[in-house]
Order: structure tokens, then sequence, then C-alpha cells
């Protein structure tokens, strides 16, 4: 490999650090995700506090003026974009595109160390709706892990690319769901959540010994237990829905993966007021729309909050964010909910607030911010949903990609939608075989808020109570993931290809450049050879990002959905 | 299972198999035993995900009201799909099921009131 480079023409001081570098590299473990080393971003959440924040401080709010383009990789077949959040460890960032292609990067030049395209089954991904983009990498024990669409998951040798181990874990031919998230690597285990919400499955959750392979343990997010059974009447369960497909965490004094579960399938019910006897899926419909909190050993359900019981609007609980953190003695673990709402939990999942981030919120009046229970809802019979349309769009009042929490600032930095639907509420008949993608139970429209335009918001809130220090607003929702610094920056990469840097104090803006395409991925920051890097994938479309032509027009008319390209900066 | 069928028989009969173990499998779905879809339902169900209001808005997908597109077109792109805009949906309809979609999306007309 080394010789390899030598031939490149790289710089011989560039290689000489990151030999350096390499040399000291050491295995990817538990405790290292644990203590988040400053220099690398090992997990998808950055760590297992889920912070999404960068303790480096070279690039700061006094020189930000002076960040450029560093260098760039381009991954190709890129269909409906780049989605993923790009990983570092000793110097070399990995990441993931469309089709699990997975790529491991010199992290100071950018040249490519090894890439792996694994070989899927063209035809079941054609049949795929939700496909076939890839939301990241997990490292660990010397190795990198990726999901694919077809239902495998893959052990890497993170060295070589070389496949180590390759598991099948669900039957994708028959389902026509597969895996779009992130694992996550801890305690010796893989953790991967399939895809679920809309299909007729019951949404696993898997483990998988990150040695060998082998699969240890699978828990369904519907009707996993008796207790959860008994909450789908007329053998609803079937139905299904539910899965995890965004990477939740593990919390290691607990010994306990905390992680969100999808929505249940139709994603509308026609049940009307009487959801607990009538209608698709009688019932509360656990575990969908829930955190749960699984035994890493056995899988076993230790605790869960179902934040929405018998969700009937698709704003489920799939955010992979469980941020953690301490204030006067007490641990918390703040969760964002689709519907706009952000849950704080004690280490239990116990509720201790629940706080708005969004202001257009009307399927319930309120959420008891003691208790969780939903105050208010509303429960559609089959017909027109138009005055006042349902609040938030199906999009959500907060979408899949993470925010930021700053223990420098002590404040939560996170992206709010203001969008509305116009709803046509169907009785449909239930869907039991998954012989049609997607059931959704309605026909619906974007609408704009009630008196209003739709917009996006950066909000600086306190995590615990919500209270709001800052907010910027943006003609159209954000996508991407939001990161802080302890450089006191906030960055934001938006939906028109702004990647903003805002004052983490003041929100006032400080720099910005066009990457010159939408963004709906991650975005994270690392240092080599003691050199800071701001790393941010850029590529549109897909399911949310498909929306914006058509409702919003202007730049997003042209812009490509089978394009990205991961852009990395440093101070000039 | 329905590819291996498909790579050892001749196609007309698989063809003819793929639509019956279709029509058996969609029993519990929206299309009821004599094979005629309920496309106002398929559309609420998966259609209408993409393609806004029942068809008769653009979302994700195009508009489908006043299609400017002909029934050979919409066909091929129901069964064949566009890849990462539409799945193929050869494997889920009969061709008898593709033509009363055509039929519905033909037959839209704005909403009332």
């Amino acid at each position: 490999m080394r010789k390899q480079w030598l031939n490149s023409g790289l710089p011989v001081l560039a290689v000489a650090a990151f030999a350096a570098s390499a040399a000291l590299a050491q295995t990817v473990d538990t405790a290292r995700i644990e203590g988040a080393g400053q220099n690398d971003w090992l997990t998808y959440h950055g760590s297992y506090k889920s912070h999404h924040y960068s303790p480096l401080a070279q690039i700061n709010a006094n020189n930000v003026g002076n960040l450029g383009v560093a260098w760039m990789h381009v991954p190709g077949r890129s269909t409906r974009g780049l989605q993923s959040m790009p990983l570092a460890a000793d110097g070399v960032l990995y990441y993931s595109g469309s089709y699990s292609r997975v790529f491991a990067l010199n992290g100071a030049t950018g040249e490519v160390i090894w890439s792996f395209f694994p070989e899927l089954d063209e035809a079941l991904i054609s049949r795929q709706t939700h496909s076939p983009y890839n939301r990241g990498v997990a490292l660990g024990e010397g190795k990198v892990f990726v999901g694919t669409m077809d239902g495998r998951l893959f052990g890497l040798d993170a060295k070589t690319g070389k496949v180590l181990w390759e598991t099948r874990l669900i039957d994708s031919q028959k389902l026509t769901v597969g895996f779009t998230g992130a694992p996550l690597y801890a305690k010796g285990s893989v953790i991967i959540g399939s895809q679920g919400g809309e299909w007729p499955g019951r949404g696993p959750i898997f483990a998988v010994d990150a040695t060998t392979g082998k699969k240890k343990w699978e828990f369904l997010t519907v009707a996993g237990t008796d207790e959860a059974m008994k909450t789908w009447a007329n053998d609803s369960w079937r139905t299904g829905g539910g899965g995890g497909w965004m990477p939740g965490t593990y919390d290691s004094e607990t010994n306990t993966i905390l992680w969100g579960t999808a929505n249940p399938a139709p994603l509308y019910d026609w049940s009307g007021p009487d959801y607990k006897t009538q209608g698709a899926r009688p019932g509360d419909n656990l575990y969908t729309s829930s955190v749960i909190a699984l035994d890493i050993d056995t899988g076993k359900l230790k605790s869960y909050h179902q934040e929405l019981p018998h969700d009937a609007w698709d704003f489920d609980s799939a955010v992979g964010e469980f941020v953690m953190l301490e204030r006067d003695g007490q641990k918390y673990v703040v969760h964002p909910n689709k519907g706009g709402f952000v849950f704080v939990y004690d280490r239990n999942l116990g509720v201790k607030n629940v706080w708005r981030l969004v202001e257009n919120i009307n399927f319930v009046k309120d959420i008891d911010p003691k208790t969780g229970a939903l105050i208010g809802r509303r429960d559609f019979p089959v017909g027109k949903v138009t005055e006042p349309p349902l609040c938030p769009f199906i999009g959500g009042g907060i979408s899949w990609n993470s925010g930021s929490y700053s223990p420098k600032t002590g404040l939560y930095y996170k992206i709010g939608q203001e969008w509305c639907m116009t709803l046509d509420i169907q009785k449909t008949t239930p869907v039991t075989a998954p012989q049609v993608q997607l059931n959704i139970g309605a026909d619906f429209k974007m609408a704009p808020p009630p008196g209003g335009e739709i917009y996006g918001h950066l909000d600086a809130r306190d995590p615990i109570t919500g209270a709001k220090k800052w907010e910027v607003r943006y003609p159209e929702p954000p996508l991407g993931s939001v990161l802080s610094t302890a450089g006191n920056l906030v960055f934001v990469p938006d939906s028109r290809g702004v990647l903003h840097a805002y004052d983490a104090e003041t929100g006032a803006e400080l720099w910005k450049h066009n990457n010159g395409t939408g963004h709906q991925g991650g975005i994270v920051s690392y240092s080599v050879g003691g050199k800071q890097y701001i790393a941010v994938t850029a590529g549109f479309g897909g399911m949310l990002a498909d929306e914006y032509a058509p409702n919003f027009g202007g730049v997003y008319k042209s812009m490509p959905r089978d394009d990205g390209a991961l852009v990395v900066f440093s101070l000039k | 299972m329905l590819r291996l069928h498909l790579k050892t028989i001749p196609a007309g009969l698989a063809a003819s198999l793929l639509c019956a173990v279709m029509a058996q499998a969609q029993s519990a779905t929206p299309a009821p035993e004599n094979g005629t879809l309920e496309v106002e339902q398929v559309f609420a169900g998966t259609c209408g995900f993409c393609h806004s209001d029942g068809g008769r808005a653009a979302g994700k997908g195009p508009q489908l009201m006043n299609s400017p597109r002909d029934d050979d077109f919409i066909r091929d792109r129901i069964k064949h799909g566009k890849p990462g805009a539409m799945p193929a949906f050869d494997g889920a309809f009969t061709d008898a099921q593709i033509d009363q979609i055509i039929k519905y999306i033909r037959a839209l007309k704005p909403r009332e009131g």
C-alpha cells in the first residue's frame, strides 16, 4: 500500500505523516468508541453519546473564513444521491454510497486505499421503492461493516476491503426489504435494523457476532413479545411495519442497546377515534413508533416507551439519535420524534420531558410532558383531511438525519421542518403478503401550514427544557445532518447545496460554500497529521428530496438525483 | 422461486405461471380473487406515495392526470420501472391489471370542491 502511495506522486511529507498515524493505529473497540478520541469519528453518531460533536478547534469562529476544499471524492452511481455518514479512524476516512459501495480513503489527500462494490441482486433492487441508497458503515475489531438492500451484512477487512464474512439476515426476495441504515458496533456485536414501515414484515433488528458473522439474536419490532401481540387485534400484526432503519446507540452502563422503531402499516388507518377496536390494525401496535431498550447480549426487551401508540400519521420513532447527557447529577437521553416533538428520557426510557421543536403540529393537540401521553389525537375516518391539513407533512417535522449537541455551549442544534399535507383516507383491504410495495392507505399532497409558508429552521435549544436561544430559517427545509465543534461553530449542509457555518453561541453566519448539489447525508470532523478536516456528503434524491422539484421548483428543477460527491474542507 | 421458474421453463408458461402465482398471492392484497384490481386502493396503497393526490398532482413522481404519455409508455414504465425513481411492478401486476391501472389514469379528473 505504501508503495502505491509513493508511485502516485503524493508529497513525501503527507505519506510520512499518514504512515506515522497508521503506525499508531489501534483497533477500534467499544472502549475507544465510548472515549470518542478527538481525531476520529468512529461510529455513526460520533460516539455512543450521539453528540455529533467534534472537540477539534483548529477550524474556529475566528478563522473559518479561510476554509476551502481540500479534496473531493466521487463514488459514482449515486442513485438517489449520497446519504451516508462518513467515519474516520487513524487518518483513514470510510464511507458508503448507493448500492452499498464502500470506500477507504486517505483522510489527508482523498486517495483511494481500497473500495468494495458488492454484487447485488439488481432485479430485486429494481422492484424496491426505498432503494438503493446506503446511510453508512460501522467500524470495529479491524473490520468495516455494511448492510445491503438485498438483506445481507458484510464484514470487511478494514486494511484491504477484503470480505471476511457475509451473512444473509433477511429473505429479501420474499419481503423486498433490506438494509439501508448504518450498523452499530458495540461489545463484539454488530447491530443492524431492517427497513419496515410500509411492508407486511415484522421489522427485525439483528445482532451479529463481529468476529464470525454468525447471527446472535433477532428482535421483532412488530408483536415481538406476547404482550405486544395483544396490541394487534384481528391478527393485524400480519400487515406489519416497524423496523429500525436508522442506527441507535449503546449504553455501556446498562449493557443496553437503544433503538428507535418505525411506523405500523398501513401508514394511515381509517379507524377514526375507535382505533382500539376498529380499522386496519386495532390496538396500540407495539413496538412500532417506539424507543426500545434491548439487552445487547440476549436481545431481550428491557424497557420501552411507545412515543405514538397506534401511530396513524407515519410520525415514527426511527430517528437514531439518543443524545446522552448529564445535568445536576441526572442522566438523560434525548430522542427526537418525526412528529416534531423531542422526548427527554432517563436511562430506562422513563419520560422526563417532551418539548416541541416544530411550530406546525396538529396530529395531536399536545403531548403531556410529564407522562408522554398524547392529548387530543386526530384519528381520521375514511375521507378527506383538508381543513386543516395534517401537520406536519409525511416527511416529518423532524427527518432522519441527525442534530448535534455541543457540551461546550450546552445547546442542541436541530433542524425543524414546517410543512403540512392534505389527505384522502381510503378503507383498504389488509395487505399481508409482500407483493406490491408499500401500504400507505391514503392519497396525499404537500400543503403549506395554515396561514403560513413552508420553511425549515435550525434551532439552538436547551436539550432538556427545549428553551430556544436562536434560530436560523431556510426557504426549504434542510435535510442533512448538523455538526457542532469546539471551534464554536455549527455546520449546516442545506438542500440547495450550500454548506453554512454559524457562530455556535449566536447563530451569526460566518462562512458558506456552494457544493453544487443538495445535501441529505452526514457531516463529520476529524484530524490527520495535526490538521483538522470537515467532510460532508453532497448529492440529492430519494423519498423526501424528490418532493422538492415539483413543490419548490427553482434550483431543484435541474438538480441531479443520481449524482454526488464527498467534499472535504480544511483551512487554506 | 419465481426467478427459478423463469429460468427453467418456457417463457410463455412462465408468464402464465407468474400470473397464477400472483393472482393467488394477492388474494389478501387489493386484488380480489377474480383478478381485477381496486385501482383506487392500489393508488392509495402504493402508487400515490409518489404520484400525489391519487395521481392528480406531481409529487416524488410526475402528475398522471392528463399525462401526455401514450399507453405503451405507461405500461412499460409500470412493468419495468425507472432506476432510482420508480420500482418495477411486473412481478406484482398482471398485464390485465396494468391495463386497469392505465384506464384509471386516463379517467382521472380534478377533485370536486
